[in-house]
C-alpha cells in the first residue's frame, strides 16, 4: 500500500497546460476520485502517476520516495483501462496470469493466485473463455483479476466503467467499492460521472480547466462547493445558483423578490463584497420548499415527475429559472403562481467576482 | 531490473511515456529515421537512374563503367518524337549538314548521322493512352456510382454474391479473357479501335470502381437523403443533389485510381492493339533504336510515362491504401 | 389537405426500377465481357482451333487438358510461377513488415518518405521491365556496379544468365511491391489500440514479448489479406517478365529447353498468340490456371474469416 504524493506537477501540451501545477496527496488506503469534464486534466493527471505520461515538471512521490522518471511496470501499481486492454488472443486465464508470468512467478503459484482472484471476482467458470467472447462487464472482471493479481501498491483506474452498459456499470460500482474495502488499497479512480464519484470515494478531486477546482469528501463537494464550477457541476440538477443585490441583510432578486439573508451570513457577505453589492445565492433543489408565505416569488413553468418527488422548474422571470423539490402530492399546473422559502441551514453564497464561496467562518 | 530514465534536459510539451523521453528512446528514433531515409534512396535510384539515362547522351549511356557525371543533354526527348533514318552515304551526310535551312534539332540529329524522316509513333501512342485511359475510366466511374449507390443504399436479392461475382472478375489473368474477345472483337469488327479497348478497360475498371466507390457511399450517412426525401424530393433527385455532392471526394479518388490502371495496363493492349490504336505500355519496352537499343530514348519515354502517374500518386496519398485493397481496408 | 407543396413535380421512380436502372450496366457489361467470354473460351478448350487458321473449331474432348497437364514444359512453367510466387511473396512481406515497423512510430518527414516509398508501387510494369533491363546491364547498368562488380567480364549477367534471371524478375517485383505489403501492415499496425502496449509496459512484458503477443497476432489479419493478394497477382505475372526477360533466357534441362522465367501467364501469352496461335490449347491452359487462382482465393479468404472469428 502506498501514499501517492504530487508535488507541483504540470503538463503542458506545447504552449497549453493539460494539468496546471498541482499538489496533491492521496493517503494510504484511500479510495479518491478525479472528477471533471472530458479534457479537464483528470486522465492526463493519472496518466503521469502511472508513468504513462511523462510530466513536464514536478515531482511525483510514493512514499515518499520519488518515482517521476520511474518506468510504469516499477512503480508498482495497477492501471485498469477504460476499454480494458485485455489481449483478444489470450484466455481470460491467461489474460490473468500474464503479469505474474512476466514477473517471473512460479506456475504453481500463478495457478493459484489466478484461481484466488478469480473467486473473489467470482469469474471462475470464465477463465477458459477469450475475451471476446464475454460480455462487457465480464471483461472488465477480468481486466481488473489483472490487476488485482499482482497485489499492486496503489490502483489506478481510468474510467472503467464508462465502456458498460447502465445496468452493469450499477453492479460493478458496488463491486469495485467492496473490492476497496476488502483490500484496502490505495485506489485513484478517473471519472466523469458525478453520481459514480459520489457514490464511490472517500474523497473527490474536481478539475476543471486543467486546474483542481476542489478537493474534499463528497459530502464537502455537494454540500460546500468551492466556486461556482463545483456548484453546477455536482448534483443534477446542479445547485440553483441567483444572481441578486445585496444590501442591508436583504438580497434583491430578480422579479421583486426579497430574500432575508440568515444574520450568520452577513458578516461573511460584509466581508468579501462589502456592505451593498453584488451576490450570487445558492440552494440545492431540496434546500427550497413550496410555502405560500415564502419570500420568492415565481410562476411554475414546468414540473417533471420523478418516481418518488417532483422537480419543478420556476420562473423567477424570463432570464431566472431555478429548479425546486416537491413532494409528489400536490400538482403544479404551468404557470400558476409559486411561492417557496430556503433552509437557511442550506443556503450558499458566492461572489459574482471571484466565483468563489462565501465561507461563514471567515474568508482568506 | 528497475529502470529510471533520467529527467530530460528539457521540459517534456507532448504526450509521451516516461520511458520514451531521455536519451536511448531519441537515439533511436534519430536510427529508425536514417533507416528510413536511406532506405527511400534505395528504392527510388531506379527512378533517378532512369532520369540520369534519359539525360545522357548517346555514348554516356553505354560508358563502362557507367557515368555518374555527365553533360546532360535533351538529345533522348528530340529521338522519341522522330522518326530517323542513318545518312546513306558520307556525301549526302555533308550535303545535308551543309544546308542552312537545317532547324536546331535537326542540326542535333545530323550530328548523330542521322536525318529526321518524320513524327515519331510515341506522341500518337501516349495520346492514345490518353484518350482510351480517359474515356474508359469516364465510363467506369459513372457506372460505379450508380451500382453502388444501389448496392450501398437498398436490400438487394443476392447481393452478397452479386458483390463476389463482380470482385472475382477482377481476380481473372487477363490473359484467360483476352483469347475469347480477341476472337469476339476479331468477329465484331471491334479489334484494333478505340471503342474496343475502352468497353474492356470500362468493364476491367468497372468491379473497382464499383468497391472502392460503394465503400466511400456507405460513409455518407442515410440520414441527409431520407431527409431530402421526407422533403419531397424523388430518390434520383435526392441522389444526385444530397448522395453525389458529398461523394465527391470518394469519386476523384476513384476516378484517379481507374485512370491509373488503365493508363499502366499493358496485357490487354499488347494483344488487341497494333499500330493505330497502340498505347505506350507495349510500345516502350519495344522502342527500337537507329542501329542500336536507344536505351536514353526507353528512358525518355518511360520518363514521360512515369511523370503522370507520380504525381497521382502524391495527390492521392491519403487513399492509397483504400484504393489497392478495393476498399476493404479504410484507415487503421 | 389537397396540395402539399412539393419543391417539383417529377416522374417518380420507383426503387425497384432505380435499381434496376442503376445495376443492369454494371452486370451486363460484366456478363458481356467477362463471363460470356470464359463460356465461349471454355467450349474453346474443348476443341482443336487456332485463330489464325480457317477450320472451323473440332471437338476433341479432353485432349487439350491432357496435353496440359502430362506434358513437362507446361509442368515446367507452373514450377516457375509457384516458385516465383513463393520467393517473392515472402521476400515482400519481409521487407515490407520491416518497413512498416521502422515507420510505425512518427517523426518529422515520416510522411512524405511513406509517399516516395510508395512510388514504385504506382507504376506501369510493362515500363518498370524496360528500365530495370538497363539497370541490370553487366557493362553499363548500375546495379552490378553498385554491388562492386567494376569489371563487365566478370560482373553476372542478371537477365542472360538462366541461373540469376527468375532472381532479376524477384528482385524487381520485390522493388515493386514490399511498399504494397509496407501500406497494408502500417494499417494494420496503426489500428492497434495504444492501451494495449500501455498494459503491457505496466505488467513489464518485454519487446520481444510485445512484438509476439500484441502486434504481430493484431496485424496477422491484414497481412495475410496481403499475400492473398500478392500471391494472385504472382500468378497472374505478366507484364514485368514481358518488359524484363520476355521469358528467356534458355536453360537446357535434360533435353529439352526451358525458358527460366516463362510464368504460366507469359506462356499462355505465347501459346495464344501468333506464330504459335493455338487457341484451343491455350484456352485449356487459362482455364486451368484460373482453376489454381480462385483455388488460393478461396483458400485465403476461408483462413481470413477464422482469423476473424477466433
Amino acid at each position: 500500500m502506498a501514499t501517492i504524493e504530487l508535488v507541483n506537477v504540470e503538463k503542458k501540451f506545447g504552449a497549453s497546460f493539460a494539468v496546471k501545477p498541482m499538489n496533491m496527496t492521496i493517503y494510504n488506503g484511500e479510495f479518491v476520485v478525479l472528477l471533471g469534464p472530458s479534457g479537464c486534466g483528470k486522465t492526463t493527471t493519472l496518466r503521469m502517476i502511472s508513468g504513462l505520461e511523462a510530466v513536464t515538471d514536478g515531482q511525483i512521490l510514493f512514499d515518499g520516495k520519488e518515482v517521476t522518471w520511474l518506468h510504469p511496470s516499477d512503480r508498482d501499481i495497477a492501471f485498469v483501462f477504460q476499454f480494458f486492454a485485455l489481449y483478444s488472443h489470450m484466455t481470460a486465464r491467461e489474460n490473468i496470469a500474464f503479469p505474474l508470468q512476466a514477473q517471473g512467478e512460479s506456475k504453481e503459484n500463478i495457478r493459484k493466485r489466478v484461481e484466488e482472484v478469480a473467486k473473489m471476482l467470482r469469474i471462475e467458470h470464465l477463465l477458459s473463455a477469450r475475451p471476446g467472447g464475454l460480455s462487457g462487464g465480464d471483461q472488465q472482471r477480468v481486466a481488473l483479476a489483472r490487476a488485482l493479481v499482482r497485489r499492486p501498491a496503489a490502483f489506478l483506474m481510468d474510467e472503467p466503467l464508462g465502456a458498460l452498459d447502465a445496468e452493469f456499470r450499477e453492479s460493478m460500482r458496488a463491486e469495485i467499492k467492496r473490492l476497496h474495502i476488502e483490500q484496502n488499497a490505495t485506489t485513484v479512480y478517473v471519472t466523469h460521472d458525478q453520481i459514480e464519484a459520489m457514490a464511490m470515494g472517500d474523497r473527490v478531486v474536481v478539475m476543471s480547466a486543467a486546474v483542481v477546482q476542489q478537493n474534499g469528501t463528497p459530502a464537502e463537494v455537494y454540500h460546500d462547493p468551492a466556486n461556482l464550477f463545483v456548484a453546477k457541476f455536482i448534483g443534477s440538477p446542479g445547485m440553483n445558483l441567483i444572481r441578486g443585490h445585496y444590501a442591508d441583510g436583504k438580497v434583491a432578486l430578480p422579479g421583486d423578490s426579497y430574500y432575508a439573508v440568515p444574520t450568520d451570513w452577513q458578516a461573511a457577505i460584509h466581508e468579501v463584497i462589502g456592505r451593498a453589492g453584488d451576490v450570487i445565492l445558492g440552494f440545492r433543489p431540496e434546500a427550497a420548499h413550496i410555502s405560500e408565505n415564502g419570500p420568492i416569488a415565481t410562476t411554475v413553468y414546468t414540473s417533471d415527475l420523478h418516481g418518488s418527488y417532483t422537480m419543478l422548474h420556476l420562473e423567477l422571470n424570463r432570464d431566472t429559472i431555478v429548479d425546486v423539490r416537491a413532494g409528489r402530492g400536490t400538482s403544479y399546473p404551468i404557470g400558476t403562481p409559486a411561492r417557496f422559502d430556503l433552509d437557511p441551514a442550506m443556503v450558499r453564497f458566492f461572489d459574482p467576482k471571484t466565483e468563489a464561496a462565501i465561507h461563514k467562518g471567515g474568508n482568506q | 531490473m528497475s529502470t529510471r530514465t533520467a529527467a530530460p534536459t528539457s521540459p517534456v510539451t507532448i504526450s509521451t511515456r516516461v520511458d520514451k523521453v531521455g536519451r536511448r528512446p531519441k537515439v533511436m528514433r534519430g536510427i529508425r529515421a536514417f533507416a528510413v531515409i536511406v532506405i527511400t534512396i534505395i528504392a527510388l535510384l531506379p527512378v533517378v537512374w532512369m532520369i540520369m539515362t534519359s539525360l545522357k547522351s548517346p555514348s554516356d549511356v553505354v560508358a563502362v563503367p557507367p557515368k555518374i557525371i555527365f553533360k546532360p543533354s535533351i538529345e533522348s526527348f528530340i529521338f522519341l518524337v522522330t522518326e530517323r533514318v542513318q545518312f546513306a552515304s558520307p556525301q549526302e551526310a555533308a550535303e545535308y549538314k551543309a544546308r542552312d535551312d537545317l532547324k536546331w534539332y535537326e542540326e542535333k540529329v545530323a550530328q548523330r548521322g542521322q536525318k529526321i524522316t518524320r513524327v515519331g509513333d510515341f506522341p500518337k501512342q501516349l495520346r492514345n493512352s490518353f484518350i482510351i485511359a480517359g474515356t474508359s475510366t469516364i465510363f467506369s466511374v459513372l457506372f460505379g456510382v450508380l451500382s453502388a449507390y444501389a448496392f450501398s443504399r437498398f436490400k438487394i436479392p443476392g447481393e452478397g454474391d452479386l458483390l463476389f461475382f463482380i470482385l472475382s472478375t477482377r481476380m481473372l489473368p487477363p490473359v484467360a479473357v483476352t483469347i475469347p474477345i480477341f476472337l469476339m472483337y476479331r468477329e465484331l469488327g471491334l479489334d484494333n479501335t478505340y471503342f474496343g479497348l475502352i468497353l474492356l478497360y470500362t468493364t476491367f475498371n468497372l468491379s473497382f470502381s464499383v468497391w472502392l466507390l460503394k465503400g466511400f457511399i456507405d460513409e455518407i450517412p442515410k440520414e441527409y437523403e431520407e431527409a431530402a426525401l421526407v422533403d419531397g424530393y424523388t430518390r434520383l433527385q435526392a441522389f444526385r443533389k444530397v448522395v453525389l455532392p458529398q461523394a465527391v471526394t470518394g469519386i476523384a479518388a476513384t476516378t484517379v485510381f481507374c485512370f491509373i490502371f488503365a493508363w499502366n495496363e499493358y496485357a490487354f493492349a499488347a494483344m488487341l492493339t497494333s499500330d493505330a490504336t497502340r498505347t505506350a505500355p507495349p510500345s516502350i519496352p519495344s522502342i527500337q533504336g537507329v542501329g542500336r537499343i536507344e536505351w536514353e530514348t526507353i528512358a525518355a519515354a518511360s520518363l514521360v510515362f512515369l511523370i503522370p502517374v507520380v504525381i497521382v500518386t502524391f495527390a492521392l496519398r491519403k487513399h492509397l491504401l483504400r484504393g489497392v485493397t478495393f476498399g476493404a481496408i479504410r484507415k487503421g | 389537405m389537397s396540395s402539399y407543396n412539393q419543391p417539383a413535380r417529377r416522374r417518380h421512380i420507383g426503387d425497384k426500377r432505380l435499381i434496376q436502372m442503376f445495376v443492369i450496366p454494371t452486370v451486363l457489361l460484366l456478363i458481356l465481357m467477362n463471363v460470356f467470354p470464359l463460356i465461349y473460351s471454355l467450349y474453346l478448350s474443348f476443341t482443336e482451333y487456332s485463330a489464325i487458321n480457317p477450320t472451323a473449331p473440332k471437338w476433341v474432348g479432353l485432349d487439350n487438358y491432357r496435353q496440359v497437364l502430362s506434358d513437362n514444359l507446361y509442368w515446367h512453367n507452373f514450377a516457375v510461377t509457384g516458385r516465383y510466387a513463393l520467393i517473392s511473396v515472402s521476400l515482400q512481406m519481409i521487407v515490407g513488415f520491416s518497413l512498416a515497423m521502422l515507420l510505425k512510430e512518427k517523426f518529422k518527414g515520416s510522411g512524405i518518405l511513406t509517399t516516395l516509398i510508395l512510388i514504385p508501387m504506382m507504376l506501369s510494369p510493362a515500363v518498370v521491365g524496360a528500365f530495370w533491363k538497363n539497370i541490370f546491364n553487366p557493362s553499363f547498368g548500375i546495379f552490378d556496379q553498385m554491388l562492386g562488380y567494376s569489371d563487365p567480364n566478370t560482373a553476372p549477367e542478371w537477365l542472360g544468365n538462366p541461373n540469376l534471371a527468375l532472381w532479376a524478375v524477384v528482385i524487381v517485383d520485390v522493388w515493386m511491391w514490399s511498399p504494397f505489403v509496407m501500406l497494408l501492415s502500417l494499417a494494420g499496425l496503426s489500428a492497434i489500440p495504444d492501451y494495449l502496449y500501455e498494459a503491457a509496459a505496466i505488467d513489464r512484458a518485454s519487446a520481444w514479448f510485445q512484438f509476439r503477443r500484441i502486434t504481430l497476432p493484431q496485424v496477422m489479419p491484414l497481412l495475410l489479406i496481403a499475400v492473398l493478394f500478392r500471391t494472385i497477382e504472382a500468378f497472374k505475372q505478366f507484364d514485368l517478365v514481358m518488359g524484363l526477360t520476355g521469358g528467356g533466357p534458355a536453360l537446357l534441362e535434360g533435353r529439352q529447353a526451358v525458358n527460366v522465367t516463362e510464368t504460366v501467364s507469359v506462356r499462355l501469352f505465347r501459346l495464344a498468340m501468333p506464330p504459335q496461335a493455338q487457341t484451343g490449347l491455350s484456352s485449356a491452359m487459362a482455364y486451368v490456371v484460373l482453376v489454381i487462382i480462385i483455388a488460393i482465393s478461396n483458400l485465403y479468404i476461408r483462413s481470413l474469416n477464422k482469423i476473424r472469428e477466433g
